[in-house]
């Protein structure tokens, strides 16, 4: 375990490097400058604007410059938002984006599994149609018209919750759902199909047959094989919904992470593009590493750092 | 395995309470506070910001989401009024040389900081040399080169003792400037020009940065930031003028989708609201929008370094063959004014005259002329087919339909097929600034009051020229206009200036900007100016 650890611990800075590396260059290959606009600026300001935030250097020394910050943790200025540095914006960010972030996931995780059981467990009767169909719906109505149509519904037309923004729990609600709604769906699909592969197989007949009851049957030795899947799944999906989404935390005027990850590269602000990204790549690895071990967990069989199964 | 996921299913509920519990204490910390002043009836405005402000510090937040809000909590030596004439501020009064070129401005005695610290001539000197340091990196640096020396310290040749600005005593402030400039007291009423309190810059470097450590000297006091979510202003009772200040509070929310901000003032949480584009048609049917002037142009730029625009006729035949009434009426469907002339509405002469109505209609649509202007210079320049065209804009919805109108009336009018092309943003106008294209879309926002600031884009080598386009007659009318202590003279000037510009038509202009916004009943007061911020000093709730 040990040893897995260390080389799965390298592994990862590899892929930390290159992410950066390929980000970094990527990023000044782009026309354009933080500093391009319509507005009538001279050109002494564009220098010292240019010598101010050290862009004015060549493009290598500013590479090894930002990654010998990046060892102290310093995730530079950020260029549009001068009085405050990168760490500061994802300081103040993260917190709220990771609270929406946690409660999607929960009732996404906890209704779409919940939903795949009861839809696999009445295969092609009633309830397993209109969890399929209520399925198909949330994967194909993308979140910001469901949060559009929640607002509309719950706000306006009836306004027992408020439209937008990010005061109490109460605000927290709509965005949850709209948010949730497409996971939930994915999750939902997922467990059924998985669900009734294992629902076929002999052990489970076996169970059965030893006189279990039912609800033992689903949740202690069906369950734990079908989430498989979805907890392959879960990995990435954590990942992104937890460091914010662009377009909810727009609509619910949710003072999340989302948008720097859409409007620092708008803005080519060099630093918050850097930032969001190297944060992003450190949750996803964390992440499916987590993914990795849970596997183990659920199914025994699977042992890390094994050659063999 | 059990009990890996007991201890899992307890750490999600010991991290859920948690979070619940700091949210309700969020809650009722702020429900407490209203709750409070409800018996006093305190007149409470609330605002939509757009964005989180991207500075408070006066020498780098250039736009208008940092620049709205700042403009009240600070100020500077003169105020825009409801006339948008700049008045007297944190100056009481001024004398100016006979020459035009040295203002000399008494700060009033009771003006205060919101700390309670005076408000000194050193305050101002700080301020603005800090604006022209280049080490600052100031965007909005440049409006300072009116000031003798300001701009040659900007661009790192000259040095901070040969600006010539100076505090002779305490209350007195001495500015002079390279020539003599009527506009130049309402160009210091912008933000940069406001000044800083030295003591606290000197404790503390980012004094700006939150609402605990800003100290200002506007008719409002920043009480609250919470940073991309809202901000709070109450009321200064150390302003010199707190008794005309009407408002107890001005709550500012950060959001930045208009939808959700449309909403937000139906529902009744906001007092005033951008017009969503959705909905824009029906709100003006219903008589709901209101509109105020804004001092900028959309206009298309030629490059007259590239074929078919190196000729003047078919330049005016493309300017000439454009409706710009149609693309007001049935493209943009905002009830902007339509434009021929290249300087806004909005600037009276030394008459009393406005410019672009004195002005008049430079560049008007005239589809015959179009077409007899296109057939000579084809023959001019030898074409049997016109080189092939196309017009690039930057991505947008708005930019898209325009385009697309104008390549409808190109086709209809002229029977030129001219293509279409869009890229993002920032490659666009770095490409446009390279005069990669031939014909492309651009706009205007004016940084100050006076016709000067439309018309000098236009000069040799200047960055916002990006036409290629060069004229020495031109240049010469607007370095003239620039020295011109006559007024009525330097009008003149400009006057020539736009004419020739027009005739010349490196650009073509299409429509005049105006801000258009819903506010609710209740609010009366709210000064919003063609150029400048907006003022909420007189504003008043019912």
């Amino acid at each position: 375990m040990n040893s897995y650890f260390v080389k799965r611990l390298i592994s990862m800075l590899i892929t930390l490097w290159l992410i950066i590396t390929l980000t970094f260059f990527l990023m000044h290959a782009i026309p354009g400058s933080p500093f391009t606009s319509d507005k009538n600026t001279n050109e002494a300001v564009q220098n010292n604007l240019k010598s101010f935030y050290h862009l004015d250097e060549p493009l290598y020394v500013q590479y090894g410059a930002y990654l010998k910050s990046l060892l102290t943790l310093d995730l530079g200025p950020s260029i549009k938002q001068s009085s405050f540095t990168v760490n500061d914006l994802i300081g103040r960010g993260i917190p709220v984006s990771f609270e929406l972030g946690f409660w999607t996931l929960l009732v996404a995780v906890v209704s779409g599994i919940l939903l795949g059981v009861a839809a696999a467990l009445r295969h092609n009767g009633i309830i397993d149609y209109l969890a399929m169909t209520f399925a198909v719906l949330g994967i194909s109505v993308p979140s910001f018209v469901m949060a559009t149509l929640l607002i509309q519904q719950f706000a306006v037309n009836w306004p027992i919750l408020p439209v937008a923004t990010w005061a109490s729990p109460k605000h927290m609600i709509l965005p949850i759902l709209a948010l949730a709604t497409g996971p939930m769906a994915i999750i939902a699909r997922l467990t059924r199909s998985s669900m009734i592969e294992v629902l076929a197989q002999d052990y489970i007949r076996t169970a059965r047959a030893k006189g279990l009851s039912p609800v033992k049957i689903v949740f202690k030795h069906a369950l734990r094989n079908a989430l498989m899947p979805v907890v392959t799944l879960l990995g990435a999906l954590a990942a992104s919904i937890l460091t914010g989404t662009f377009v909810i935390e727009k609509i619910f005027a949710i003072p999340g992470m989302g948008k720097y990850f859409v409007e620092s590269i708008n803005q080519r602000d060099y630093p918050v593009i850097m930032g969001t990204t190297v944060f992003y790549s450190v949750v996803l690895i964390i992440m499916l590493y987590l993914v990795d071990l849970a596997y183990g967990i659920i199914d025994p069989r699977i042992k890390l750092g094994k050659k063999e199964g | 395995m059990k009990k890996v996921l007991t201890l899992l299913m307890a750490a999600l509920l010991i991290f859920s309470l948690a979070a619940c519990t700091a949210k309700d204490n969020a809650g009722t910390e702020s429900n407490g506070l209203s709750d409070e002043k409800k018996g006093d009836k305190e007149k409470v405005l609330n605002l939509n910001n757009g964005t989180e402000p991207t500075s408070f510090d006066p020498a780098q937040g250039f736009d208008a989401v940092s620049w709205n809000p700042l403009n009240n909590l600070m100020e500077g030596l003169t105020r825009l009024d409801d006339t948008h004439e700049p008045k007297a501020a944190t100056a009481e009064k001024w004398d100016v040389s006979e020459d035009g070129k040295v203002y000399t401005f008494h700060i009033r005695k009771d003006a205060k900081w919101s700390n309670g610290d005076d408000v000194k001539a050193q305050d101002f000197v700080y301020s603005w040399l800090r604006l022209m340091d280049p080490k600052t990196a100031s965007p909005a640096a440049f409006l300072a080169n009116f000031i003798e020396g300001a701009e040659s310290y900007n661009a790192g040749k000259g040095k901070a003792e040969d600006v010539k600005i100076k505090a002779v005593d305490d209350k007195t402030f001495e500015v002079t400037l390279i020539s003599p400039q009527a506009y130049f007291l309402s160009v210091i009423s912008n933000p940069c020009f406001f000044p800083i309190n030295e003591k606290v810059a000197a404790e503390n470097p980012k004094w700006f940065a939150e609402a605990a450590s800003f100290v200002g000297n506007g008719p409002f006091a920043l009480k609250s930031w919470e940073h991309d979510s809202n901000f709070v202003m109450e009321k200064n009772k150390n302003y010199w003028d707190n008794k005309t200040v009407k408002l107890d509070k001005v709550h500012w929310d950060i959001i930045s989708d208009t939808n959700t901000e449309y909403q937000m003032f139906e529902t009744n949480k906001l007092d005033s609201s951008s017009v969503p584009p959705d909905n824009a048609e029906q709100l003006h049917k219903e008589g709901k929008v209101k509109s105020s002037g804004q001092a900028g142009t959309y206009f298309f730029r030629f490059n007259v370094t590239k074929e078919p625009f190196t000729n003047k006729d078919i330049r005016k035949a493309f300017a000439m063959a454009v409706n710009q009434q149609d693309i007001v009426d049935f493209v943009t469907k905002n009830k902007e004014k339509p434009a021929y002339g290249f300087v806004a509405y909005g600037f009276k002469d030394a008459d009393g005259n406005d410019f672009r109505k004195t002005s008049g209609d430079l560049l008007k649509t005239n589809i015959e002329e179009a077409k007899k202007l296109l057939a000579k210079g084809m023959k001019d320049e030898g074409y049997s087919k016109l080189p092939e065209v196309t017009l690039h804009y930057s991505t947008s919805d708005t930019h898209k339909a325009i385009a697309e109108a104008l390549q409808d009336m190109y086709k209809k009018n002229l029977d030129v097929d001219v293509k279409l092309a869009n890229m993002e943003s920032a490659v666009f106008t770095e490409e446009q600034t390279a005069l990669k294209f031939q014909l492309s879309r651009s706009s205007f926002l004016a940084d100050y009051s006076d016709p000067i600031n439309f018309l000098e884009n236009f000069t040799t080598g200047l960055a916002m020229n990006r036409t290629g386009w060069s004229n020495k007659e031109y240049d010469k009318l607007i370095k003239d206009a620039k020295n011109e202590a006559d007024e009525k003279k330097r009008f003149d000037l400009m006057y020539k200036a736009e004419k020739l510009l027009m005739e010349e038509a490196p650009i073509f202009p299409l429509y005049f900007y105006n801000n258009s916004y819903l506010q609710s009943d209740k609010v009366e007061g709210i000064v919003r100016h063609p150029v400048g911020y907006m003022e909420l000093k007189w504003a008043d709730k019912k």
